[in-house]
C-alpha cells in the first residue's frame, strides 16, 4: 500500500519521513471540486450519532473531565506506567520492544516475521503503522499483507491512504467498492452494500484462517496486567489476535493506562464520541501468548511501544495533544474537515488532531498550512472526550511559526502595519476614515465589493461595503454637537 | 542492535521531560502502588435501572436476541426453537460445560469442541454479562475457547442470571474477587459484528458472528 | 453568566463601550445601536476615544508581541469602568477568555488583566444578566433566525440571551435554523487565507439560513455578519437581510450615522 504523494498528483512510494508541504490548498481545492467526495462527506453524520448517545447519560461532561484526568495521570508518570506494563507483560510471556523511530518499527516487525518464517500477514487497524509505512516495508521484504478492517481493506485495494481514522474509506462510494472487488476478487460485480460486505467477509475469512502473523494496533496498554486493549466493531481485532501463530501489537508510548478500571472509564467516552454507541462491539484484552491447554491464541505475542516524536511533546505546551484516544470526534465536528475531507491534510491524522500532531511529529516547516487552516470555532474542543484544547494548540503552533519565521513576509508585514497603526489612535483614525470612504465608493449602488485584490475573501463572496464613515468620527462629531 | 538503546533513550526522554528533573518522589511512588492496589473507579453516569431489565434492553439495542428459560435443562429446546424459527441447520459446537445437556432430545446435533472455520453455530457460556451495555464477557481457557464465539455465523450464549453484573467495573471487581488473573484473552462481545465503512451505512455482519442469541437462565 | 451586584436605583452603571474595529470601520450604526440600548437601560456610557482593536487578529496569527501591545492599550483605556460591554462575541471573548493567557508572562499586570477581563461582557449577556432589560426600543415585522457566533457561544456562553431579548421585540417571530451553532466559516484571517474553504463553509450556513424562509438572519458578531452577508449576495440573495442583534433591539431607526 502506498501513500498518495503530496508533491505531485502521482502515486509513488515514499520514504518514512513524510512531506506534506505546500499543496494543502491545492488538495483542498481538489476535494471541494470533487462532486463524489463532496457527496460522500455529506453522507457522513457521526456528529448526530454522538449527540444522541451523549444525551442518554446525565453527566457526560463529568465523564469527560474524569477521562481527561485519567489521561493526564498517565502522561504525568508515563515512564513508570510503561515500565510496569513491560514488567507485567513480560512476566506473562509477551515480548516487549521499544521503537524510537518509524524505521525501528518496520525493522522490528520484519525481524519477527523472518524469525518465524512468516509469509502472510493480516492487519487490524494501526495508525502508527501508517506513520511508518509498515505495509510497504513488509511487502519489500517479500511478505503478503492484507488489511482486515473493511475500510482499510478497501483503500488497500485502491492504493490510497485513509481519509478518516475510524472510517478510512468514507470518501468511496458503493460503486467504487463494487468496482474494486470485481477487479481484485475476480467475482461478478455486486451492487448492494450488504452483498459487498458479505463478499469482503468471505474473502478476508480465508486470510484470517491462513495468515501466519497478525499485526494490530492497541487502543490502550494496561499497565497492571501487561495487556493490549483493542476495540473494534467488525471482529477483525479478535481475529487478528486469535488466529495467526504470531501476534504483534504496535502502539504509541502515550497509550498506557494504569488499571482495568481506567480503561472502563475511557470506554464510556470513547464509544460515544467515535460512533455514538454505548460500547463498541468487540473489546479484546490480550495478555501474552497461548497458555498451556489453550486451543486458540498466538504462540508468540509481541508488543512494540513507539516513541517517534511523542516523548518530545511531554513537558511542553503541546503535551495535552498526547491525551488523544483516536476517537475521531474532532474531525466529525470540524467544518473544515467536513468540507475538504481527510486526504487534504496530507498525513496520517486528519482534522483538528491532525493539524496539531502532524507539525509536531514531522516538523512545523513541513506542515505550515495545517494549524492555520482552521476557524478556531472550537466545535472540536467541546466534543473531545479528553478535553484537548485543540484551537489553543493550533494557535500556539501559529506562534511557533511566527517565531521561526515560517509565515509569508506579506502576512507578517500586513499584520505589523495593522498593529502599528492600531496602537496609534491618530494614525489609525486617519487610515480608517480613508478606508471607510474608499470602501463605500468601491461598493457602489449595490453596497458590495466584488473583487478585492490579493486575498481569498472575494473568490467566493462579496465584501459588504462599509457605511462610509467611522464610528469614532461620528461619535466625536455627535459629542461635539452636544 | 538498538533495542536496549531505544528503551533507555525513550525512558530517558520521558524522565527528562518530567518536572523535578526526572526523578519520582516517594509520594508519587506510593500513589502509583496505591492505584494498583485500590484500582479506584471513576465517576459513572446515574444508573437508575434494574439490572436484568437493563441487560435485556441493551442486548436488544446492540441487536442481540434474548430468550429466557427457567433452568439449564430448558436450553436445548430453546435453542431448537430459535434455529427452527430462522431455518438454520440444527448443528452446532459447544463449550465443554454445556456438553452434558440433552441436545439430542431437542433434535440437535451438538459437538463439544472448539469451533473451526466451517462451523455455523457456536454455543458458549459466559464468564459474566454486563447490564449497562448488553455485553457478554469471556475469559479464555482450554474449556472456554475464544474461537467458538468468534468464527461461527451464529453465536448462542447461555447466561446464568446471577452472572449479570451492572458495569464493566463491577466485572473487574468480580474477577479480582474470584482471584482470576488476566487470561490470554478477555473478550467483551456486544451483539453481532457490524461495519459502516461503505457509505456510512450500517451493515450487521462483518467478520464476527452476524447473529448473537442470549439465553438467560433463572 | 450571572453577575451578582446590588444596583442602587439612583446610581447609573458606568459602562465602557468597546465598539470593535469592524464596527468602527464597517458598521458604525451598530455601535450607535449598542449605545442607544445601553443608555435606554439607564447606563452611563463611556466611549474611550482612542480605542482601536482588541488584538485578536495578531493573536490568532501567532504574533504575540503585537497582540500584547494592543491588549495593554485596551486595559489602559478601559480599566476604570464598572463594566466593559462589547457588541461582539469574538472581541469580548478575546478580552475575557484570552487576555490572561496573552499577558501571562507579565504577572505584575495580572491584577489589571483579571479586573478588566472579569468585567467584560458581550452586549446581550450584559443586557439580560446585569441590567435585566425588560423592554427594548425596537420593533420588527417579520421572521428572523439567529446564528450563534462560535466565540460568543463557546467562550462566553452566549446562547439564550439574544433569544430572550429578541422575544421582547414586538412583531418579531424567531425561527431556529437546523444548526444555529455551526461555524459560518469566517475565522478571522482564515477567511482571507483560505477563502475557498471559508466560502464553502459559509455556503452551508447560508443554505441553513435560507431554508428557514426567514426575512433576516440575526447575529452578534461583525465577522460572521460580513461573511454571511457577502456569501448571500454572491449567491444572488438580496432578499435575506443580515442584521446585528443590537440593530434589531434598538430599532432600525437607531441614531443615523449620517446626522
Amino acid at each position: 500500500m502506498t501513500f498518495q504523494s503530496t508533491e505531485s498528483g502521482a502515486t509513488a512510494a515514499r520514504p518514512a519521513q513524510a512531506r506534506p508541504a505546500p499543496l494543502f490548498k491545492q488538495r483542498a481545492h481538489d476535494s471541494l471540486t470533487d462532486a463524489k467526495v463532496q457527496r460522500a462527506m455529506r453522507n457522513f453524520n457521526l456528529a448526530g450519532a454522538r449527540a444522541r448517545a451523549v444525551a442518554e447519560v446525565d453527566n457526560f461532561e463529568e465523564l469527560r473531565t474524569a477521562a481527561a484526568a485519567i489521561r493526564d495521570r498517565s502522561l504525568a508518570m508515563l515512564d513508570v506506567w510503561l515500565e510496569r506494563f513491560e514488567r507485567e507483560a513480560t512476566r506473562r510471556g509477551t515480548h516487549v520492544h521499544w521503537a524510537e523511530t518509524h524505521e525501528d518499527i518496520n525493522r522490528i516487525v520484519v525481524e519477527i516475521a523472518r524469525r518465524n518464517a512468516v509469509r502472510k500477514v493480516i492487519k487490524s487497524k494501526s495508525m502508527v503503522s501508517e506513520e511508518s509505512h509498515l505495509n510497504q516495508a513488509l511487502e519489500a521484504a517479500g511478505l503478503q499483507v492484507v488489511e482486515t478492517d473493511l475500510g482499510e481493506y478497501i483503500i488497500q485495494l485502491s492504493g490510497e491512504t485513509p481519509s478518516h481514522i475510524i472510517a478510512p474509506a468514507i470518501h468511496k462510494t458503493r460503486d467504487d467498492v463494487a468496482d474494486l472487488f470485481h477487479e481484485h476478487h475476480g467475482t461478478p460485480r455486486k451492487t448492494e452494500i450488504s452483498e459487498l460486505t458479505m463478499e469482503a467477509r468471505k474473502f478476508l475469512r480465508e486470510h484470517f484462517l491462513s495468515a501466519d502473523m497478525g499485526i494490530s494496533g492497541s487502543n490502550f496498554l494496561i499497565a497492571e496486567t501487561g495487556s493490549t486493549f483493542i476495540v473494534t466493531n467488525e471482529g477483525n481485532g479478535r481475529m487478528t489476535t486469535t488466529m495467526p501463530r504470531v501476534h504483534v501489537a504496535i502502539t504509541g508510548i502515550e497509550k498506557v493506562l494504569p488499571t482495568l478500571e481506567d480503561a472502563a472509564a475511557m470506554m464510556r467516552v470513547l464509544a460515544r464520541s467515535a460512533t455514538g454507541q454505548t460500547i463498541s462491539n468487540y473489546i479484546s484484552i490480550n495478555t501474552g501468548p497461548k497458555r498451556p491447554g489453550d486451543t486458540d491464541g498466538p504462540e508468540e505475542n509481541h508488543v512494540i511501544i513507539v516513541d517517534a516524536g511523542r516523548s518530545r511533546l511531554l513537558g511542553t505546551d503541546m503535551q495535552e495533544a498526547l491525551r488523544c484516544i483516536r476517537c475521531g470526534a474532532c474531525m466529525n465536528h470540524c467544518p473544515v474537515y467536513q468540507n475538504i475531507g481527510g486526504h487534504a491534510y496530507g498525513w496520517v491524522y486528519p482534522g483538528p488532531i491532525g493539524s496539531v500532531l502532524t507539525p509536531n511529529y514531522i516538523g512545523l516547516e513541513k506542515a505550515v498550512d495545517l494549524p492555520n487552516a482552521a476557524t478556531l470555532c472550537n466545535q472540536c474542543g467541546v466534543v473531545c472526550p479528553v478535553k484537548i484544547p485543540l484551537p489553543d494548540l493550533m494557535r500556539k503552533l501559529r506562534e511557533k511559526q511566527v517565531a521561526r519565521g515560517l509565515r509569508p513576509w506579506q502576512e507578517r508585514f500586513g499584520l505589523k502595519v495593522w498593529a502599528w497603526a492600531a496602537a496609534r489612535p491618530g494614525v489609525y483614525a486617519w487610515l480608517t476614515r480613508l478606508g471607510a470612504r474608499l470602501g463605500r465608493r468601491m461598493g457602489g449602488g449595490e453596497a458590495a465589493i466584488h473583487h478585492l485584490p490579493g486575498n481569498g475573501w472575494t473568490e467566493g463572496r462579496d465584501m459588504p461595503a462599509p457605511q462610509g464613515r467611522t464610528f469614532r468620527e461620528l461619535y466625536a462629531a455627535r459629542k461635539g454637537r452636544t | 542492535m538498538s533495542g536496549a538503546n531505544a528503551r533507555s533513550n525513550i525512558l530517558g526522554r520521558i524522565r527528562a521531560a518530567r518536572q523535578a528533573g526526572g526523578s519520582v518522589s516517594a509520594a508519587e511512588s506510593a500513589a502509583v502502588e496505591e492505584r494498583f492496589r485500590e484500582h479506584p473507579v471513576a465517576v459513572q453516569p446515574a444508573m437508575p435501572w434494574e439490572t436484568r431489565a437493563r441487560f435485556v434492553q441493551e442486548c436488544g439495542r446492540m441487536s442481540s436476541s434474548v430468550d429466557e428459560v427457567a433452568d439449564i435443562a430448558g436450553v436445548p429446546a430453546a435453542l431448537a426453537r430459535y434455529l427452527a424459527e430462522r431455518q438454520l441447520a440444527p448443528r452446532a459446537v459447544c463449550w465443554p460445560e454445556l456438553a452434558a445437556l440433552d441436545w439430542a432430545a431437542a433434535g440437535l446435533d451438538v459437538e463439544s469442541r472448539p469451533a473451526r472455520g466451517d462451523d455455523l453455530i457456536g454455543v458458549t457460556g459466559v464468564y459474566l454479562a454486563i447490564a449497562e451495555t448488553g455485553t457478554l464477557m469471556f475469559l479464555s481457557s482450554p474449556d472456554t475457547p475464544a474461537a467458538t464465539s468468534l468464527l461461527p455465523e451464529t453465536h448462542v450464549a447461555v447466561v446464568r442470571a446471577d452472572r449479570i453484573v451492572r458495569t464493566m467495573e463491577d466485572a473487574w471487581a468480580r474477577m479480582r474477587e474470584e482471584a482470576r488473573d488476566a487470561p490470554r484473552a478477555i473478550n467483551f462481545v456486544s451483539g453481532p459484528s457490524r461495519t459502516a465503512d461503505i457509505e456510512g451505512q450500517l451493515q450487521i455482519g462483518a467478520h464476527g458472528p452476524f447473529r448473537v442469541h442470549v439465553v438467560i437462565l433463572g | 453568566m450571572i453577575v451578582s451586584r446590588c444596583i442602587a436605583p439612583d446610581t447609573a452603571l458606568k459602562v465602557g463601550l468597546f465598539v470593535t474595529c469592524l464596527v468602527d470601520l464597517m458598521r458604525p450604526s451598530i455601535g450607535f445601536a449598542a449605545l442607544k440600548l445601553l443608555e435606554s437601560a439607564g447606563c452611563e456610557v463611556i466611549v474611550p476615544a482612542t480605542q482601536t482593536c482588541c488584538g485578536q487578529p495578531a493573536y490568532n496569527s501567532g504574533d504575540r508581541a503585537a497582540a500584547q501591545a494592543l491588549a495593554r492599550k485596551v486595559l489602559r483605556e478601559f480599566d476604570g469602568c464598572e463594566f466593559i460591554v462589547v457588541p461582539s462575541g469574538s472581541c469580548g471573548g478575546m478580552i475575557r477568555a484570552h487576555y490572561a493567557e496573552l499577558l501571562a508572562e507579565s504577572p505584575e499586570e495580572s491584577g489589571r488583566v483579571g479586573r478588566v477581563a472579569e468585567r467584560t461582557m458581550e452586549l446581550t449577556d450584559f443586557l439580560v444578566n446585569v441590567v435585566r432589560l425588560e423592554h427594548v426600543p425596537g420593533r420588527f415585522e417579520g421572521t428572523v433566525t439567529y446564528h450563534d457566533s462560535c466565540s460568543g457561544l463557546r467562550e462566553l456562553a452566549v446562547k439564550s440571551q439574544p433569544r430572550a431579548l429578541l422575544a421582547k421585540v414586538p412583531g418579531l417571530r424567531l425561527t431556529e435554523m437546523s444548526t444555529p451553532e455551526y461555524c459560518c466559516g469566517f475565522g478571522g484571517t482564515f477567511a482571507v487565507k483560505y477563502g475557498e474553504i471559508s466560502a464553502r463553509i459559509a455556503d452551508r450556513k447560508c443554505d441553513d439560513v435560507t431554508s428557514t424562509g426567514a426575512d433576516a438572519v440575526v447575529l452578534g458578531d461583525l465577522g460572521c455578519m460580513l461573511n454571511i452577508e457577502g456569501r448571500l449576495k454572491r449567491r444572488g440573495d438580496h432578499r435575506t437581510r443580515v442584521l446585528h442583534v443590537a440593530e434589531v433591539l434598538a430599532g432600525a431607526a437607531a441614531a443615523s450615522p449620517e446626522n
